[in-house]
């Protein structure tokens, strides 16, 4: 077992630690004269906390959680993208288009049919937009289904 | 006697129609969550806050609201501990001990009807606690200065992790690098921090956006890379056959457990999973040779199921008074007052008395509601407990899309949505813990607001920060709180760790 991943960790967070420092200290100086507690004061005190308690990370750290390699690391790629498509195309798709390719998407990737997978998306949506835009009063995009527009 | 008439107040907030619907509501949706492995109750809270925020609830409506999700997800826990061996959140794990065996003989419906019962006793005395003992911590919370509360915030940070957390000092790393996301955006004296120009940046980071994020959408990559997508058994629940003895058997248990919870839950870094652990261990030494423990004894199913239940609410005792939560969940109800503009701690004891006294009214409702619901309605929880993750998940991820969208209608947030899920992701497998985060997200603006009164009124004087006792006090314990989990923390972990081994684990 190591412990490559807190010492990584806590290089970073180091690092994190110097650059917010540094940028605390340049900090313009608010308008009508220095404070006792200035807007830098408190962040630094933050970068202190944090690089102390980073450096502990790299001397002494914990041993290593496995990380998901190969297949099971491209599933959850996979999911991240799908999510972040999810919250580009809602808009111009509309919610129930986008939600049903979303749902459905993450349904199948995390083992279910593929048909039973988009139906249960589709549902989820329609159920969802009509609850949000008929009981609730709040308007989903519809995007391409615009034309269903009831007014 | 002046608390009584607050109190009736309160049963006059929580008894009005709409807030008695809201209440019913989050009690059964709180019991699926809790129910529902993996989607823990500060999960389960998180996710229903823009749904609070959508429907356009008053504050003490959204809060009765959740309050009772809160209530009804240590209810649900409860229910995959008994029929499955797997505890629905970490509080549960004790009631594996005694009620998986107990389901095994095939007594499930008993042993799930005892501990409704216990629950409900466990949190019935801890709201009692919580009626007596809140009000005067809030008159003493008076008296504290701006010092004091920079001391306490750092106490609270300090003690989160808990006397059985792993490694204190990621709980620091996790508290600093909330606190640094919460100095984001245009700060107290009007300069811009951290913002890089962005203007979406301006107004800081929301921290209903962190909390879904780190929460909901990290559960969801780790139940992919657990591929836990398929469900479990399918089970079984006996017909209830529970005579008025048997209650009577393990009433002793339930105050016993509820007592000692509720104290669990209202000191800083017990919590819930020690409270049922006190409550088991306690239960085994008073009844000794004469139970039989791991083996299905009813009373080693009350015992942990009140002390559960009863630090939870304990648990709400230092987040009403004092503004400090003492838990993941609590932080995310407080996450809820501040951002409908209530100011959380003693003053709210004066200034919205009616939200207060509403809501410990509506945890008594919310506790007698979810009795009514649970003993009936089991039969639908384990129902529902059977659709499997692959479909829920994805649905209540899009839920936690749809509500976050809902907030502002932008799709920024989402991306930001979806980073702070992978961030949480990539801290749980460091085992970084979220909660710290997440309160530094939520006090880091007090914190610094204390720090510069205190130093302002001194006239920059560092001292000002530990010159009262009480002050002194709050730093001594927050030492301790640091220190105290490297010498007791591995010896109460082992001593949890072998009473699960003697439990049904290990056949």
């Amino acid at each position: 077992m190591t412990s490559l991943n807190d010492r990584i960790f806590g290089v970073l967070m180091i690092v994190l630690a110097l650059a917010y420092g540094w940028g605390a200290t340049q900090l313009p100086e608010p308008f009508g004269g220095s404070e006792a507690v200035g807007p830098e004061t408190f962040p630094l005190l933050l970068a202190i906390g944090l690089g102390l308690s980073s450096l502990y990370l790299v001397v002494r750290p914990d041993p290593d959680n496995a990380w998901p390699w190969s297949r099971t690391g491209l599933e959850l790629i996979i999911a991240v993208v799908v999510l972040i498509f999810y919250a580009l195309l809602l808009q111009p798709l509309g919610f129930i288009i986008s939600t049903t390719l979303a749902v459905g998407l993450l349904s199948w990737r995390m083992g279910a049919q593929p048909k039973v997978a988009f139906i249960t998306g589709a549902l989820a949506g329609v159920v969802v937009f009509l609850i949000f835009n008929f009981a609730l009063d709040l308007a989903l995009p519809l995007g391409l289904l615009d034309f269903l527009e009831v007014n | 006697m002046e608390t009584l008439g607050f109190l009736m107040d309160g049963f006059a907030v929580a008894l009005q129609p709409e807030n008695l619907m809201f209440a019913l509501l989050g009690a059964f949706l709180g019991t699926l969550i809790g129910a529902l492995p993996g989607l823990g109750p500060a999960n389960g809270v998180a996710i229903l806050i823009p749904l609070a925020f959508t429907l356009g609830l008053r504050p003490e409506t959204a809060l009765i609201m959740l309050t009772a999700v809160y209530a009804g997800a240590m209810y649900g826990g409860r229910i995959s501990s008994i029929l499955l061996n797997i505890p629905g959140d970490e509080p549960a794990m004790m009631t594996c001990l005694d009620g998986y065996p107990m389901a095994r003989k095939g007594k499930a419906a008993e042993a799930l009807a005892i501990s409704a019962v216990a629950s409900f006793m466990g949190s019935l005395i801890a709201t009692i606690g919580l009626i007596l003992l809140a009000p005067i911590l809030a008159r003493f919370a008076l008296t504290f200065g701006p010092a004091e509360y920079f001391a306490l915030f750092l106490l609270a940070f300090a003690t989160l992790g808990g006397i059985t957390g792993k490694n204190p000092m990621k709980t620091v790393v996790a508290a600093c690098i909330g606190l640094m996301i919460a100095t984001v955006g245009i700060d107290n004296t009007g300069v811009q921090r951290f913002t890089f120009g962005a203007l979406e940046l301006y107004e800081g980071v929301d921290f209903i956006i962190a909390i879904v994020g780190l929460f909901a959408i990290s559960e969801l990559l780790f139940f992919i890379e657990d591929k836990a997508g398929g469900g479990k058994e399918k089970m079984q629940v006996n017909k209830l056959k529970l005579s008025f003895a048997d209650l009577r058997a393990i009433m002793p248990s339930c105050f016993r457990g509820g007592f000692l919870g509720f104290i669990a839950g209202v000191l800083p870094g017990a919590g819930a999973s020690l409270g049922s652990f006190i409550g088991y261990t306690l239960e085994k030494k008073m009844v000794g040779k004469k139970g039989y423990f791991g083996e299905g004894d009813p009373r080693g199913v009350a015992g942990p199921e009140a002390g559960n239940n009863g630090a939870s609410s304990g648990a709400l005792v230092p987040m009403l008074t004092l503004g400090v939560p003492g838990s993941g969940t609590t932080a995310v109800l407080l996450a809820l007052l501040i951002s409908m503009n209530i100011t959380p701690g003693p003053l709210m004891f004066t200034q919205n008395a009616d939200i207060v006294w509403g809501v410990i009214a509506a945890l008594l409702i919310g506790n007698f509601l979810l009795l009514v619901l649970n003993i009936p309605l089991v039969g639908i929880f384990v129902k529902l407990l059977s659709v499997p993750p692959r479909y829920l998940l994805p649905i209540v991820t899009m839920i936690a899309f749809v509500g976050i969208y809902s907030i502002s209608n932008t799709t920024f947030d989402l991306y930001f949505m979806v980073a702070f899920g992978v961030a949480g992701y990539i801290f749980r497998k460091l085992e970084i813990p979220l909660v710290p985060i997440i309160l530094g997200l939520l006090l880091g603006p007090e914190m610094e607001k204390n720090l510069r009164h205190a130093l302002d009124l001194a006239d920059g004087d560092w001292s000002v920060l530990w010159e009262s006792g009480l002050a002194i006090g709050l730093w001594v314990f927050a030492g301790l709180g640091l220190i105290l989990p490297y010498i007791l923390g591995p010896l109460l972990r082992r001593r949890m760790g072998k009473a699960m081994e003697e439990g049904p684990t290990a056949d």
